[in-house]
């Protein structure tokens, strides 16, 4: 069972008071701390699980601009085998199309059972690279899988969907999945793991190597650009709802519908 | 006498390292254990399990997160062995290969992160004091005091009143201190008894590169936590380390904080087993309580060496006991009120923390009151 | 004629209220561009749903297969790229929800198109989509936009648009022949199962109800319970819940229980202490419920509600009762 995870490193912005810069179009990161996407890391312990149980290797993927080693010594440190980092300044500003052909660039050389990717980023939340990217390898995919059986040459995988139904679908090898958030619950990784980690092979390739052209890459390339951003106005405390009982539950119930639950 | 760091080595066994054939399994240790009451943890049954070190599987063993690391164990044993320190051991074990408790993975990642176990921002660690305007520890060379406030005190709404009630009587005193603000990382002290050896290091650097540019003579720590491990397990500082009992204490000695109400109230002391049995500071704190005008102070019956673990240490602020009797702040608190008492007082976040929730777990909030003794004293000066 | 395509979206015989929300954004298009508006629906067996549809949109694009009765991105990403590239609409509209998330991107890659996912609204013109999304869990909005000369694709969020509700078109219902689905046969649905009930998740819940010691007794908790499954939420609570034994500690949110983050999390009679608060601040959206004006939890409440939760919790069940019936 060959397994390759994709991974993407983002900022903590859950505490964060956000600060958008001069362009407009990014958010300040200098002092965020940035750590591994929520969800690749349901994905890479996924991942190294099967790998556990079944034998075969994982091999942990970034595309990226930044100097993100520390992204895949992490994934090395939970136990992927090997990790590639493809680090082209040339990334910043990419939407999902672009990396998903960065991507299919690294993966359709690679021998491999299956390719995992979160089912979205915690930053820009597209939930689309798993999608494309299967797309590009002409393999079946399923999204916001929450269970994964291997079976003989097939996996049996349980995808999310609304109002706590699940539904069960199979495909045949090779296939994407894209992992949702609580299908297992990832390791800790010490300092100690991280150290050891070291000693596994990491390669660095660059955009050239892949064989990717100017016309394929960052911003310009990209399908869908940011035109700007702005912060929703921040009330601090919360609005306290007025009125007989009945008004306030009819308040509530449209709040809730809002929010896409009651839905 | 500094302990040193242990790590265990594939050479040295566990045997070895803590010297497991020197336990005559005489149960004293386990006989003072204030968890063993309500969990299967049996740290003598574990000295015994550990000498053979290739059965011993610590993965299965969900009571080894039990342990309050309140050392009495320590403590108590006859042959001057340090049984505590080989649950340390053992987690570090866990720890390196993953299998921890999630809410303990969640806590030592933010402290990897974020530099403090509670998942706030490590940019907002100041944000309490910034209506107090308090200076710079960093840069302001003036300075005499450093006060070091803690991971608890930064964020927890609750315990933020405790660091405000100190800084009042900095300010009444007319002691010239500072704070080390955002520069300020948590200390180690649950991390390492964690089990996170490589992350406590890390603390460690990281600290002693800010504590080498303080030009100060004390640094002045809210919890006992924190007072502990730069005591005990830091390298030498050139700085005095003082737990705030200490300091205040002295401060009241020599006249420089004087009281100007009364408390007309009965009160009793529960000792915090990181100031207390691991430290030995027990008068500090009662002599403070003494001080303040009206106060009539009764021990506990279980005091001093004798007291009794909230369960607030060893990282059990993050995890359960993983059975549930009855809670040992639970017991303290009954105690409390049986004796008439109308406030305990202590003096570390944790316990106040954990005293305060029993208050609530059995329904004796309109009965008996928690504070910091910090928070008594700034109300009468 | 130009054409706005919207994706309907069933599942088990039922149009699912996203399509009624797109037909409502697809409208406002279609009038600005003068366009027509056209829904498909791939399915087997669905002619009712068609007519259903019919009151909302100018046309309705009927494939009827067999192998359309469920729901399947491969088979669907073949219906909709064969008519997308016959009918060359300016924009086509899908659900962002578990249907969308599977569909478009693939479909997007096939026809190498610009897609904007997770769209709460979208503005047209000749040339450009622009469309608001919210970046970073919510806390930025971002205006993005794409090419729209050749086509394009967004995906639009659930309950964020409000259906119009009443017959607003009298289209007529055209029934396509379905294209060759040849390959669709890896990707096979099985079977809908029920979320695994008994070893309750609350961290995948999307809505939770949480209680807390203001429930006063272990009696009272049934209440609790049976709002929480009107609303489709689950249940969870405070520390001494647990320590009660009232609700297992599976439910516990907090420090020395879960971290949760569902899209809504309504606090009854929970005081806000700080570790209950680091476990459920990133919800979507928080909604407190307490007697005490001063409780703590108001601070990271979206909205409060001061009153007894005895009176609120019927109430809204209620509410929530007469909305999953009008469906
Ligand atoms: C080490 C440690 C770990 C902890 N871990 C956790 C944890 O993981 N999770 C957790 O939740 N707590 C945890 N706690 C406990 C925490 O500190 C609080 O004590 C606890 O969260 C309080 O629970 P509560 O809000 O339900 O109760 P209370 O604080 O007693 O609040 C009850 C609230 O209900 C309101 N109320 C009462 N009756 C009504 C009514 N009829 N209608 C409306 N409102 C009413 C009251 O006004 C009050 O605000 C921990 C504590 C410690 C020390
Ligand atoms: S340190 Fe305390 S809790 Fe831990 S085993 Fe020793 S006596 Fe028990
Ligand atoms: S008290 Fe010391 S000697 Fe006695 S059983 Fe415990 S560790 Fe062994």
């Amino acid at each position: 069972m060959d397994i390759i995870v994709c991974v993407k490193k983002v900022p903590d912005t859950r505490e964060a008071e956000l600060i958008i810069t001069k362009d407009g179009k990014d958010i300040e990161k200098g002092e965020l701390v940035c750590d591994i996407n929520e969800w690749d890391r349901y994905a890479v312990e996924e991942a190294i699980r099967l790998k556990e149980e079944l034998g075969g290797s994982v091999t942990a993927v970034a595309v990226t601009p930044d100097e993100d080693e520390d992204l895949l010594r992490k994934c090395l440190a939970m136990g992927a085998d090997r990790a590639i980092m493809v680090k082209d300044e040339s990334f910043r500003g990419s939407d999902a199309h672009v990396i998903a052909t960065a991507l299919h660039h690294i993966i359709k050389d690679l021998p491999f059972d299956l390719v995992f990717t979160g089912v979205q980023a915690e930053d820009d939340g597209y939930a689309q690279v798993g999608g494309i990217l299967a797309g590009f390898l002409k393999v079946p995919h399923a999204t916001l899988v929450t269970q994964i059986e291997v079976l003989e040459r097939k996996v049996q995988v349980h995808r999310e969907l609304e109002e706590a139904l699940m539904e069960v679908v199979e495909l045949d090898m090779p296939a994407v999945c894209t992992i949702q958030t609580g299908i297992n619950e990832p390791r800790y990784v010490s300092i100690m793991g991280i150290r050891k980690a070291a000693k596994k092979e990491m390669k660095t390739l660059n955009t050239s190597d892949l064989g990717l052209t100017e016309e394929e890459l960052g911003d310009s390339a990209s399908k869908v650009k940011i035109k700007g951003l702005s912060l929703p106005p921040s009330g601090k405390g919360a609005e306290i709802l007025k009125g007989s009982t009945g008004e306030i539950a009819t308040k509530v119930a449209s709040i809730l519908k809002s929010k896409g639950v009651l839905a | 006498m500094k302990t040193t760091i242990t790590s265990i080595t594939k050479k040295q066994t566990l045997a070895q390292e803590y010297d497991l054939l020197g336990c005559m399994q005489c149960g004293k240790c386990t006989a003072a254990c204030p968890v063993a009451m309500r969990s299967h943890l049996n740290i003598r049954k574990l000295m015994q399990e550990a000498l053979t070190h290739e059965s011993l599987n610590p993965i299965p063993m969900k009571e080894l997160w039990d342990c309050t690391c309140c050392s009495t164990c320590t403590i108590y044993c006859p042959r001057e062995l340090k049984p505590n320190e080989l649950i340390i051991n053992l987690r570090g074990i866990l720890v390196e290969e993953g299998h921890v408790p999630t809410t303990i993975r969640d806590a030592l990642e933010s402290v990897f992160k974020q530099g403090n176990p509670w998942g706030g921002a490590k940019n907002k660690r100041a944000e309490w004091a910034t209506d107090l305007h308090l200076k710079d520890a960093t840069r302001d060379k003036e300075i005499e005091v450093v006060y070091f406030v803690g991971c608890t005190p930064s964020y927890d709404p609750r315990v933020q009143e405790v660091a405000r009630a100190l800084v009042k009587s900095f300010n009444k005193a007319g002691v010239n201190f500072g704070i080390l603000g955002n520069e300020e990382r948590c200390c180690g002290n649950e991390v390492r008894r964690m089990g996170e050896e490589g992350l406590f290091e890390i603390l460690i650097e990281d600290n002693t590169n800010v504590f080498q540019k303080l030009d100060v003579k004390t640094m002045v720590t809210t919890s006992p936590h924190c007072y502990n491990t730069f005591k005990n397990e830091y390298p030498e500082t050139h700085f005095e380390i003082q737990h705030y009992t200490q300091y205040v204490a002295n401060l009241i000695a020599t006249g420089k904080l004087t009281f100007c109400g009364e408390v007309d109230k009965v009160v009793t002391y529960h000792d915090p087993c990181f100031l207390g049995k691991q430290n030995k500071v027990f008068d500090a704190p009662r002599s403070i309580i003494d001080s303040i005008p009206g106060v009539k102070f009764i021990e506990f019956d279980r005091s001093r060496e004798r007291s009794l673990c909230c369960e607030g240490g060893g990282g059990r602020m993050w995890v359960d006991a993983s059975d549930s009797g009855e809670r040992l702040a639970e017991v303290r608190v009954r105690d409390a009120v049986e004796m008439g008492v109308q406030i305990i007082l202590t003096a570390c976040p944790f316990c106040l923390l954990n005293l305060e929730d029993a208050t609530k777990t059995i329904g004796y909030e309109d009965k008996i009151q928690v504070m910091d003794i910090m928070e008594l004293v700034s109300q009468v000066i | 004629m130009r054409e706005i395509l919207v994706l309907a979206e069933h599942r088990k015989g039922v149009l699912r209220d996203i399509t009624w929300e797109m037909l409502s954004l697809g409208k406002e298009l279609a009038e600005k561009m003068e366009a027509q508006l056209t829904t498909v629906l791939p399915g087997y067996e669905v002619k009712s749903l068609a007519d259903e549809l019919s009151t909302q949109a100018d046309l309705v694009l009927l494939v009827e297969d067999e192998r359309l009765q469920n729901f399947s991105s491969m088979a669907y990403q073949q219906v909709l790229s064969t008519l997308i590239t016959t009918r060359k609409p300016i924009i086509t509209l899908i659900g962002h929800t578990a249907c969308g998330i599977d569909l478009a991107p693939g479909l997007a890659a096939a026809l190498g198109m610009p897609l904007a996912t997770d769209c709460l609204s979208l503005t047209l013109t000749e040339k450009e989509l622009t469309a608001v999304r919210q970046i970073y869990g919510g806390k930025v909005n971002a205006e993005v936009a794409c090419s729209c000369e050749k086509g394009c694709i967004a995906t639009i969020r659930a309950g964020v648009v409000s259906p119009w509700g009443e017959e607003t078109r009298k289209g007529k219902v055209e029934v396509i022949q379905s294209p060759s689905l040849e390959g669709i046969s890896r990707q096979r649905f099985i079977e809908y199962v029920e979320a695994a009930i008994g070893g309750v998740d609350i961290t995948q819940a999307d809505i939770i109800v949480a209680i807390g010691r203001g429930i006063q007794d272990k009696e009272n908790i049934p209440l609790a319970e049976e709002l929480a499954k009107a609303l489709g939420g689950t249940l969870a609570c405070s520390r001494p819940i647990v320590d009660k034994k009232w609700l297992p500690k599976a439910h516990q949110v907090g420090t020395s229980g879960k971290t949760v983050r569902p899209k809504a999390y309504i606090a009854l009679g929970i005081s806000g202490a700080f570790q209950h608060i680091v476990g459920m601040k990133d919800s979507g959206v928080i909604i407190a419920v307490n007697k005490d004006p001063r409780a703590p939890i108001f601070e990271v409440a979206d909205y409060g509600i001061v009153c007894d939760l005895f009176d609120f919790m019927p109430v809204l069940k209620e509410k929530a009762k007469e909305l999953l019936q009008r469906r």
